[in-house]
């Protein structure tokens, strides 16, 4: 009988059957979405979706920039996401295993790689779409608010190839470990996965360590991502690298799953053993592409990814208005902020007009990438001729609530950040905290315009205002600081600067046509201030 | 076959007495706790235990901290005191059902003797692992954030059953991680708080409470559906 079996011609499949194959595939991968544990838990992940992505979120400014910082530069959708989805990817891995039915469906038609492959594919397009649906119900609300900017589609994809490597992780693990304790050793692992992610990410700003999804560091780098999407296009290159490292993580755990000798036939499994290896090497690449990248004035580029076309700017017809007779132009995102940026600006302008350093215009410029946290660039200065007063607003917090930041609320601190940024720059003071005259005379103009001595303490020390705000402070307090805070204002530079905002501003405006060229080269003292 | 055994059996059954009786009884009580035990799969969950204990040493060893400010640096210890927890409520899950449910006299107690032994013996692991020092909150926040989260773990598990309970702790750990992000001190997330703060510990212990309350007198959620989250 088994010599009948062996000799007979192998039978050709039929056209009939050819056209059967991907309809039953169709038919098992509907089964399987209908018997998927994924949608149950899917409540859950959206009270946690709203509680820790879109909420906290809400409480920056309405620029794309900042509002996905959290959500999607640290990966909270992905963290809010990913462990949960590994944790129903092994349950539904370990499924037939915690049933004794492993040996059954070994017996079936399909190899039991292939089924397996149904049940994870079932189990990631419940994730990922979910996921997308999440990120697009939120970034609908954002539209709403009026969010301005371009949303980072990038990073969603990230955040979408992230999900699908956690079920495919979670997955393995349930097919490797048939047991009730799969699912939450596969939650857990993505729980520590991502500690660890942040834990080294957030101290690398450059190197491999761009590769872990919640490292914000580059295109979210400091205050400067405010402007992306707005001047310029967000830089697919880091993204790009992230998706390949997350696709090579899912495509080798999927191919681990193929190697067990039950899982099908030799070929299936070599088969299998290839797609494992090559998920691998494509992990490898990204992690090697990703050390490669580097910080540009547009975001992080990685070479061999890198594409010219993005970094052409984007082109936009600014929003203008008037500081007393001075126009004031920004860019259309920022529109809504310009009624307090000029009511910010006219006191200054005004106690400035008619001087040899006075700006005939004032207009938003994109503020640098390399601001790296800390080393921020000038958010205000002066230069071209005639002479313009250059804003770099994607440094500052714009007016509004501010869940993120630490300090003094917002609303209030921006109009005097902007003035005491104002003052800096028409001293000439540049990237440095000025001779103790030029500080003297800053902080009279501050305190002629509107913010008194005592409210100048906060706004050296508030977030956006560059690193010679803690020399003036000390300059104003003379030296005195503890741990509660400045000191008292005293010192030589305070009553020079109280006795200069005592003139009259008709005395002012002759003292500072007088010596405004010497104020600025740094040859005043301050016994020459009258 | 006959009946020749039978008769003899009635005829030898005398009343035992009253030590070889409680022998037996006490005999029987070790075996009914060893099957409930071993259906719980409790040796599994005491090795996972001791690999979180062991972790946590790890971590601490070596100082696997998360950069930002104090309560940042909790983040991967509450990591692994919810991955206790999570193990200690997946162990309630019980695969007979119905008829351990009628049949069962003393599952009440053991479901709570369980429960209470598994977190005694979930906080004495992690302790250990917390030797090395620079446990944030020290032995007392271990203790409250521990027990806290086990007894979120019980109500998931009367909730949604004892197989997908590891979603209550996992889900508290995001809002906490929410939570201490953005300095928020409410203190039903009581991690956030310190360790000798009233309210935390009030409300962990009410938490606590309710799950090992809900476990004894209910057990976990069982479903009849084969794709709900308890099968």
């Amino acid at each position: 009988m088994m010599a009948a079996v062996t000799s007979a011609p192998a039978r050709l499949r039929t056209p009939r059957a050819v056209r059967a194959v991907p309809l039953s595939a169709a038919r098992l991968l509907r089964l399987e979405l209908r018997r998927s544990v994924m949608p149950w838990i899917l409540p859950l992940i959206a009270a946690l979706f709203w509680f820790d992505s879109y909420r906290p979120s809400t409480g920056t400014a309405a620029l794309y920039g900042l509002r996905t910082f959290w959500n999607m530069g640290q990966g909270h959708t992905i963290i809010d996401f990913g462990p949960f989805v590994a944790g129903a990817a092994a349950w539904m891995g370990s499924r037939d295993g915690r049933r004794d039915m492993a040996d059954l469906v070994t017996a079936t038609a399909w190899p039991r790689w292939t089924v397996q492959l149904a049940t994870w594919a079932a189990t990631a397009v419940w994730a990922v779409a979910a996921y997308l649906v999440f990120v697009a119900v939120m970034f609908a609300v954002y539209a709403r608010q009026g969010v301005a900017g371009t949303p980072p589609w990038w990073w969603v994809a990230a955040g979408a190839a992230a999900v699908a490597a956690f079920s495919a992780a979670g997955f393995a693990v349930g097919a490797y470990w048939p047991s009730r304790f799969a699912a939450p050793v596969a939650a857990f692992g993505g729980f520590l996965a991502m500690a660890l992610s942040s834990r080294t990410g957030f101290s690398h700003t450059t190197g491999w360590a761009q590769i872990l999804p919640t490292n914000s560091n580059g295109n979210f780098d400091g205050s400067a991502q405010a402007n992306a999407g707005i001047f310029y296009p967000w830089t697919p290159d880091l993204p790009v690298a992230r998706i390949m490292f997350l696709a090579g993580i899912a495509v080798a755990a999927l191919g681990l799953t193929g190697l067990p000798a039950r899982s099908g036939g030799r070929r299936l499994r070599c088969a299998a053993a290839v797609v494992a290896l090559a998920g691998v090497a494509s992990a490898w690449t990204a992690v090697d592409l990703a050390s490669t990248a580097r910080l540009t004035t547009h975001g992080m580029v990685i070479p061999a990814l890198h594409d010219a076309a993005n970094d052409v700017p984007i082109r936009y017809t600014p929003a203008c208005g008037r500081a007393g007779t001075v126009p004031v132009c920004v860019n259309p995102a920022y529109r809504s902020w310009l009624p307090d940026l000029t009511a910010a600006l006219a006191p200054m302008l005004a106690e400035t007009a008619g001087l040899p350093g006075a700006p005939a215009r004032a207009a938003q410029f994109a503020a640098p990438y390399p601001s790296n946290n800390g080393a921020l660039g000038e958010p205000v200065t002066l230069g071209g001729q005639p002479l313009v007063l250059r804003l770099s607003l994607g440094l500052l917090n714009m007016p509004g609530s501010c869940r993120l930041c630490v300090g003094p609320a917002v609303q209030k601190g921006f109009a005097g950040q902007i003035k005491l940024l104002f003052a800096h720059a028409f001293v000439d003071a540049g990237a440095r905290p000025g001779s103790p005259a030029q500080q003297a005379v800053q902080a009279a103009l501050e305190d002629t315009a509107g913010v008194p001595f005592a409210d100048q303490t906060m706004l050296l020390t508030m977030t956006g205002t560059p690193w010679w705000g803690q020399p003036a402070l000390l300059a104003l307090t003379n030296g005195s600081e503890s741990g509660n805070g400045p000191g008292p204002l005293a010192g030589p530079v305070y009553a020079a600067a109280r006795r200069f905002a005592a003139l009259t501003p008709a005395a002012r405006h002759a003292w500072l046509s007088a010596h405004l060229a010497a104020l600025r080269a740094g040859q005043l003292t301050l016994k020459e201030l009258p | 076959m006959t009946t020749a055994g039978l008769n003899r059996a009635v005829a030898e059954s005398t009343p035992p007495p009253a030590a070889a009786a409680w022998r037996h009884r006490l005999a029987a009580g070790c075996q009914l706790a060893r099957l409930y035990l071993v259906s719980r799969r409790v040796p599994t969950a005491l090795a996972l235990l001791a690999g979180l204990g062991s972790l946590l040493w790890a971590a601490l060893h070596w100082h696997w901290t998360i950069v930002g400010g104090a309560a940042v640096r909790q983040f991967i210890p509450l990591t692994i005191e919810t991955g206790a927890a999570a193990v200690i409520a997946v162990t309630t899950y019980g695969p007979f059902g119905e008829p351990e449910r009628a049949a069962g006299r003393w599952l009440p107690w053991l479901r709570l003797s369980a429960a209470v032994a598994l977190i005694a013996i979930a906080f004495g692991a992690l302790a250990a692992g917390a030797t090395p020092g620079g446990l944030p909150g020290g032995t007392l926040a271990l203790l409250r954030n521990l027990g806290g989260m086990a007894g979120i773990g019980l109500l998931a598990a009367a909730a949604l059953g004892g197989a997908f309970a590891w979603t209550g702790p996992m889900a508290f750990l995001l809002i906490t991680e929410g939570a201490l992000a953005h300095r928020a001190t409410t203190p039903w997330v009581w991690p956030t708080r310190l360790p000798s703060d009233r309210g935390g510990a009030i409300c962990a212990c009410l938490v606590i409470a309710a799950g090992l309350l809900l476990t004894t007198v209910r057990g976990p959620r069982e479903s009849g559906r084969e794709s709900g989250p308890a099968s």
